[in-house]
């Protein structure tokens, strides 16, 4: 898989790409707006990571260009501006999603998952891990082929916790995926949602991979 | 107070006073010369008379008709100036006092002396003055009409330029493609105050502009460092084999970057709904949009065990920016579950004419007025930055909508009254 990163801070696109290489992701980087342009010319991404404000031009400038050059690569927003004008101008322009700065290295993760499988939609729409199979399209779970009745918030959790497996995710990022900002820094519900999501799996088929980090969060993981 | 209402509360006092003031000094300048004039016949009549006494010899007939009298009375006077007076009698005909202008004069006949009395009415006279008074009050009282009702229509035309500068004062917004638009005017008052309309709104929308680019720019700079923090501990939180100690820093870190990034972001909204840049209205469907939002919530309600009792009328529209009533919803709904007790409970009503959250909560510390304002919150603990509430506030405020916070009986209760304007 290949990703483009469109960003002038060079400390946060290092992250970005640190972050995302563990994913299996082949990053590039852009920080500016005329290498943005010769990558995009030559090359085919599965996602480009676009901030609006870079030196040279504007990110919107790009993503015009990626339309009107017919490119089907992905483009997710990341923008510092948090403007509603340049979210719909964005999206109205063909992007595929909106993230605003700052964010979860763990929420990018599993927005740029979610492009790639709509982008890739004739292909595997399903996610293993061990014993578990995600059917992203039906949004259905199973455990060793028993189906595993989840509510809303606990599919979202799942599909969070999969497309950021193996690695540490803050109790602060899982609260803000769930319920946006206005719930932010508060946990308590949190452990509502895991110890229920824990036990359906486990009683669909001993599949316990939510691991809870001392004072840090959670992982998914089957180690 | 309207300012013909100001002009006419000191001119027309003025002006009634003046012509008071005239009208009696004309009455009586008219009463002297017509008495002058009467006094002028009296002598006529006494000159008659001296010259009949000369040439006769014998005093005229005494006379006694309506309107002039001569009588002759002897006297041991010798010596009398012509005397002048006026003098009331009863008038038994009429039955009514009426005044007489009179002339007493000596005469000779025969070596007697006589006083000649000759007495003429008055009462012409005084029909003529109080005739001349009724037209002049009449003349009077028309003009007062005809410059009030003159001035009204007059000036109202007249300041209608400042009306009309006025309105578009009033319907000056900072969003709106067309520019004020000042009727033409050659009034050198109102010309001037439009120019300084003009300059004054250009430089206000100058100013706007470069506070929103302000805005924006302040976002930039902070939420890409923000970003940059938030983002490195993440990635040394994925490191494997940290210490207790290490793992308790960057926990620290972490929410600490949280709350900063919050707390920006919220001032952030703040300042951009204050700056009024959620102008566009949209035509929103308040009822469904809440209920949307509710069940959002609900999983969270029921982790915590609380039971929602809706009471939600269908068909709610409002006229409102469709973002700020989803930040109104989420912040207000999203305080509920929030602010609440285990196994409590919360309360939603929405009809035509309010919008009332009640739910269950420890009891408020600070005075529930004080809530409203920015940084004031009841714990301080870090998911409360205090501004939640500040932002529902300065969105009422922007629709005119009055909110009221009440704690009654182990409730707290947040009720917002809708205005008529933003109901469709």
């Amino acid at each position: 898989m290949k990703i483009l990163i469109i960003e002038d801070e060079k400390a946060l696109s290092e992250s970005i790409a640190d972050y995302l290489s563990v994913h299996e992701y082949n990053c590039e980087v852009a920080a500016d707006y005329r290498t943005a342009i010769e990558k995009i010319e030559y090359n085919t991404y599965d996602c480009i990571l676009l901030d609006i404000t870079l030196p040279g031009g504007s990110g919107l400038k790009i993503l015009e260009q990626i339309k009107e050059d017919n490119k089907t690569d992905g483009v997710l927003i990341i923008s510092a501006k948090n403007s509603l004008d340049d979210k719909i101008t964005g999206l109205n322009l063909g992007a595929d999603d909106y993230l605003s700065k700052p964010f979860h290295l763990s929420e990018l993760n599993a927005r740029i998952a979610a492009i790639i499988r709509r982008k890739n939609f004739d292909g595997n729409s399903m996610i293993r891990f061990g014993n578990l199979c995600v059917d992203t399209q039906r949004k259905s779970v199973t455990v060793e082929n028993n189906p595993v009745e989840l509510t809303k918030k606990e599919y979202e959790l799942l599909l969070y916790f999969v497309s950021n497996k193996k690695r540490l995710i803050s109790k602060d990022a899982i609260a803000e995926h769930l319920w946006g900002n206005e719930m932010g820094g508060n946990f308590d519900f949190i452990y509502t949602h895991i110890k229920n999501l824990r036990k359906k799996l486990m009683d669909a088929g001993d599949a316990d991979y939510i691991k809870s980090v001392y004072g840090m969060g959670y992982k998914f993981t089957d180690q | 107070m309207k300012l013909i209402a100001k002009y006419n509360r000191v001119t027309i006092p003025i002006i009634i006073s003046i012509l008071l003031i005239s009208s009696i000094g004309y009455y009586f300048i008219l009463h002297r010369i017509l008495i002058y004039q009467l006094d002028k016949d009296l002598r006529i009549e006494q000159n008659e008379i001296i010259q009949h006494l000369k040439e006769t010899d014998q005093l005229p007939e005494t006379s006694d008709y309506k309107d002039q009298q001569i009588s002759f009375h002897p006297t041991n006077l010798v010596e009398l100036k012509d005397k002048y007076s006026t003098q009331d009698v009863y008038n038994r005909r009429e039955d009514e006092m009426e005044s007489f202008r009179r002339i007493d004069f000596l005469v000779t006949q025969g070596g007697k002396y006589f006083i000649a009395t000759v007495k003429k009415s008055q009462q012409e006279t005084e029909d003529i003055v109080r005739l001349i008074l009724m037209v002049t009050f009449f003349i009077i009282a028309m003009l007062l009409l005809i410059l009030f009702i003159s001035n009204r229509f007059l000036l109202s035309n007249l300041w209608k330029p400042f009306r009309n500068t006025l309105e578009q004062l009033n319907q000056f917004n900072f969003f709106s493609k067309n520019k004020i638009a000042l009727q033409k005017t050659d009034i050198d008052e109102f010309k001037e105050l439009n120019e300084t309309v003009l300059f004054m709104t250009q430089k206000l929308t100058l100013d706007y502009q470069m506070l929103k680019g302000f805005t924006e720019n302040a976002s930039h700079e902070i939420q890409t460092p923000l970003a940059i923090i938030k983002n490195k501990v993440e990635l040394l939180s994925q490191s494997e084999n940290l210490t207790e100690a290490q793992i308790n820093v960057l926990q620290s870190l972490n929410e600490a970057a949280a709350r900063l990034s919050r707390l920006n972001q919220s001032l952030l909204l703040l300042a951009k709904i204050e700056n009024h840049q959620f102008a566009h209205i949209d035509t929103i469907n308040f009822s469904s949009m809440l209920i949307r939002y509710i069940d959002n919530f609900d999983e969270l309600a029921q982790a915590k065990g609380l039971s929602i009792s809706k009471n939600i009328e269908e068909e709610v529209v409002l006229q409102m920016n469709e973002s700020l009533a989803e930040i109104l919803i989420s912040n207000i709904i999203s305080n509920a579950i929030k602010h609440n007790v285990d196994k409590g409970n919360i309360g939603v009503e929405l009809n035509k004419k309010y919008f009332r959250v009640s739910n269950t909560g420890p009891e408020l510390r600070t005075d529930t007025a004080e809530l409203f304002g920015r940084f004031k919150k009841e714990s301080s603990s870090g998911d409360s930055l205090g501004l939640g509430l500040s932002i529902v506030k300065t969105i009422t405020d922007i629709y005119g909508f009055s909110i009221n916070y009440d704690y009654k009986k182990e409730q707290h209760v947040v009720e917002i009254i809708f205005n008529d304007l933003a109901i469709e």
